[in-house]
């Protein structure tokens, strides 16, 4: 029945997106633990995000003199949301497909795009200064990773002709693209590490800007921007596996075993690199993005564009 | 249909959950605001002005540069599907829009607009 | 509630969420707080559960802490900690007794050491219940009360309507191509957590680039080391000011030396972004030996290999040759071509092959090499040195400076800093004002006391 595929889709999608989330907890905990040379203590780091929760749901939400409360709380959410629309998109098994849409990728990438809206509400809401700071840089990086972002994705869609993500799973059956489009998997998680704010692109929320957009959140608000956080890199892993790892494909196992596991060989480095690479400052970030990775990126297209004109003959 | 219907329908769903959950804050922890909590934190003093402010003009620059690149990226989307088909010709047409936007970056990158963007 | 106390005990295996206000003569045990695995020291009061105020603090600094007590959210607490175990107030020489101590149920701990243990019981007992949130400090009066004209408070004199809710929107000002953009004061108080603990500026900021920098009250700028009860130098500060008079061994003093600029190091990666990997290094700081220097050779080989430091922290607060020698010397002046060190007065260290270690770039970069350099450097004369003691020759050399000149090396460095951070943009500016190792006691303390070399 065609809507009973449906609701185990979004079911499916739901419980993806609350593994995902605690997963990628689990993880960066225990690779920070590592890098900083205590012990890592696996069973207790996996009841330290809840402990972490249950401490921050415990403090009082607070407000500053003048914000703007209808953005402020609409921002985690409108985050969620939006990442909760990019991991649907993304096919967990043959035929488990929530949003089975004619063009996949570009709802994918418009859900991505307002991403930079709900983070800049995020920052623009409590009207004080290291927040607004954190908010603007934000819309200097979005743009910059957006259409490296966009691009790629066009590129693997190129072989598939095709932009419904269950045929470019289906057209990387001999070949995965990420071998026959070397560029693309690397730009997309760089592209995909400054959608999600992460690690050397956590310009938003930095250190230098004290915490930076949630500087003045607390209570269960602070929790909140923080699953949202966590559930547009699992969303950026999610797709990344589909659409470069070859998706539910692989011999032996069933579809969906093998884009879990596809899917937590993405997420993994994509977690680790928040304690291994330094937060890039944003003038270098636009120029880098703008003068190197663009061009790059439509390098990629090119060579995608050859080679399946020269399949097609 | 169903699969913007499905869309749509996780979105508003994830939308009114997060913000259910934030109104829950209420009954776990009570905010009693007082005017001092209210002050945003800058240190320990009190600030002068709105934070709310019209940002930098290097925004600008760089946003008309995106706006080209996101139109280039429109038009390659459906590019992409029919490309196959049309041929070699297609990819020498996309090629030629492609370096004509580049020149636009360059011109940029001379003119240094992208420095503190 | 059942939910609230649920929270409550699941909550009480966490780490302790704390906010650290640190005043004179604390800043000895303030870093290695990060170290503790039950605390959690935050960037802002908002994420934080209890208040620690550590050392001695003076009246604008009290008022600074307890507009920072204020901002947390219920439920909070206070934990106190000073020398001498009497309030960690201090107040100028002569001068009256200032502000009362602000929070009325304060925990006080005399033994540092304890300080983890009793922020963890007070976060607990808080999150339970059992004791009551710590009170507002300052009276609940709208500091800025919205009072437009017209009968509904609405509209005002001006483009903007006036005073909007209270407070004035952005004033215009010309940026760097003469365009009239907004610019806004922002009150960079005593302790925003990428500054150091006591630096005060008033910051005119363009969307993130800075306009103007200027300094406040420069007699506020940091705790106030005199004042009544004398004030006492201890561990490594005590140290080097001993070696202004007295031959001390220059391995105590290296290694001093090396620890220092771990320390530092260990906060300038939590800014970059690398909070594990500063962890590790704090973790480096306190377990180094000389004898055992291979750890810190190959975290120098790591930092080198490291390019996503570089992308922080070259071309970034460029200090030129002329404003280096401007300087007393020190760390910053070296990094910029100017070769003076102390060290190299001292026979002893000459003995040892002691030579400056000295970059000609002056950028941030720059500057993270010199220290690591110097502190490797310090751990293979701390091996070399014996048992050999330094010749008392009135300047000593220490981690940020010479020590027993006419300046402090800190001073000098903050008067700088007006006319380096222009023009920069917010992340720049933090880099360079991290990168500059500025010592807030140092940059407070009159020249005489410094020479008289005090200690207890």
């Amino acid at each position: 029945m065609n809507a009973l595929r449906v609701v185990i889709a979004v079911l499916s999608v739901g419980t993806v997106s609350v593994a995902g989330i605690y997963l990628a907890a689990w993880v960066d905990l225990l690779v920070g633990r590592a890098v900083a040379g205590l012990e890592v203590r696996p069973l207790d780091a996996l009841i330290a995000p809840l402990r972490w929760g249950a401490a921050t749901a415990l403090k009082a939400r607070t407000t500053t003199e003048r914000p703007d409360a209808e953005t402020w709380a609409l921002a985690p959410a409108l985050l969620a949301a939006l990442a909760a629309v990019g991991l649907a998109a993304v096919p967990l098994a043959p035929g488990l497909l929530a949003a089975d849409v004619a063009n996949g990728i570009v709802l994918f990438g418009a859900a991505m795009a307002l991403v930079v809206v709900a983070v800049f509400l995020q920052g623009w809401s409590p009207n004080s200064p290291l927040p607004m700071i954190g908010g603007y840089r934000f819309i200097a990086e979005g743009l910059s990773y957006e259409i490296p972002l966009a691009v790629v994705l066009i590129a693997a869609a190129l072989p598939a002709r095709s932009l419904a993500i269950a045929p470019i799973v289906t057209s990387q059956e001999h070949l995965w693209n990420i071998v026959r489009q070397p560029l693309g998997l690397p730009l997309y998680l760089m592209a995909g590490l400054g959608l999600a704010f992460w690690g050397p692109l956590a310009l938003p929320g930095g250190q230098d800007l004290a915490g930076g957009s949630s500087l003045e959140t607390s209570g269960v608000s602070r929790i909140l921007w923080r699953l949202a956080q966590l559930l547009v890199l699992v969303a950026v892993a999610a797709m990344g596996a589909a659409v470069f790892l070859g998706g539910w494909l692989g011999p032996l196992f069933p579809g969906a075993a093998w884009m879990i596991v596809k899917t937590v060989i993405l997420l993994v480095p994509l977690i680790a690199t928040r304690h291994f690479v330094a937060r890039v400052p944003t003038e270098r970030y636009v120029v880098v993005s703008w003068a190197i990775l663009i061009p790059l990126s439509l390098l990629d297209v090119f060579i995608a564009g050859i080679q399946a004109l020269v399949a097609a003959r | 249909m169903h699969g913007i219907a499905a869309a749509l329908a996780i979105f508003f769903v994830t939308l009114i959950g997060f913000l259910i959950l934030r109104a829950s804050e209420r009954h776990i922890a009570p905010s009693t605001s007082t005017a001092p909590a209210r002050v945003p934190f800058t240190g320990g003093r009190a600030p002068d002005t709105h934070a709310w402010n019209r940002y930098h003009v290097r925004y600008y620059p760089m946003t008309l540069l995106f706006l080209a690149f996101d139109m280039e990226m429109v038009f390659m989307y459906p590019w992409a599907v029919v490309f196959v088909d049309e041929g070699l010709i297609a990819l020498i047409e996309m090629f030629m829009f492609i370096v004509i936007l580049l020149f636009g970056i360059l011109y940029t990158w001379r003119e240094r607009a992208l420095e503190w963007a | 509630m059942g939910v609230k106390a649920a929270l409550a005990r699941l909550a009480a295996g966490a780490p302790a969420r704390c906010f650290a206000v640190v005043g004179a003569e604390a800043d000895e045990i303030a870093p290695w707080l990060r170290l503790d695995p039950e605390l959690a020291i935050v960037d802002s009061p908002r994420a934080a559960d209890v208040l620690l105020v550590l050392g001695r603090l003076d009246d604008e600094m009290l008022r600074a802490a307890a507009g920072v007590h204020d901002a947390m959210p219920p439920p909070r607490g206070v934990l106190s900690w000073s020398p001498r175990g009497e309030r960690p107030v201090s107040w100028p020489p002569g001068g009256e007794r200032p502000v009362s101590w602000p929070f009325t149920d304060d925990v006080r701990v005399d033994d540092p050491a304890q300080i983890p243990a009793a922020c963890r019981r007070l976060r607990d007992e808080l999150l339970s219940g059992r004791r009551a949130s710590s009170p507002d400090t300052l009276p609940d009066i709208d500091p800025a009360p919205w009072r437009g004209v017209g009968p509904f408070g609405q509209g005002g004199a001006g483009m903007t309507g006036g005073v909007p809710y209270g407070r004035p929107l952005a004033a215009r000002a010309d940026d760097r191509d003469g365009l009239k953009l907004d610019q806004i004061l922002v009150r960079v108080g005593p302790y925003l957590p990428p500054f150091p603990s006591g630096l005060v500026l008033d910051v005119k900021i363009q969307g993130d680039v800075i306009q103007e920098v200027s300094i406040p009250t420069p007699a506020a700028v940091a705790p106030d080391l005199m004042s009544a009860g004398a004030p006492s130098l201890t561990g490594e500060r005590a140290l080097f000011n001993a070696a202004l008079t007295q031959p001390v061994p220059v391995a105590d003093i290296e290694v001093a030396r090396a620890r220092h600029h771990l320390v530092w190091l260990a906060e300038a990666l939590r800014v970059s972004g690398l909070e594990a990997y500063g962890r590790r290094v704090l973790k480096l700081a306190r377990t180094m030996r000389p004898e055992a220097a291979e750890p810190v050779d190959d975290l120098s080989r790591w930092l080198r290999r490291n390019m996503s430091l570089r992308w922080g922290t070259r071309g970034v607060g460029m200090v030129s040759a002329s404003r280096a020698a401007a300087l007393p010397g020190g760390p910053v002046a070296r990094a910029a071509g100017d070769g003076r060190d102390a060290r190299s007065l001292d026979p002893a260290y000459g003995r040892l092959g002691f030579t400056p270690v000295v970059l000609e770039v002056g950028d941030a970069l720059a500057r993270w090499r010199v220290r690591i350099d110097e502190a490797q450097q310090a751990l293979a004369l701390a091996q070399r040195a014996g048992q050999s003691l330094t010749t008392p020759i009135g300047l000593v050399e220490g981690p940020c400076g010479p020590i027993g000149g006419d300046r402090s090396t800190s001073a000098a460095l903050v008067t700088m800093l007006p006319e380096l951070l222009v023009g920069m943009e917010w992340g720049d500016a933090v880099t360079t004002v991290v990168s500059l190792d500025i010592d807030m006691a140092e940059a407070a303390l009159p020249h005489d006391a410094a020479v008289a070399g005090r200690a207890s």
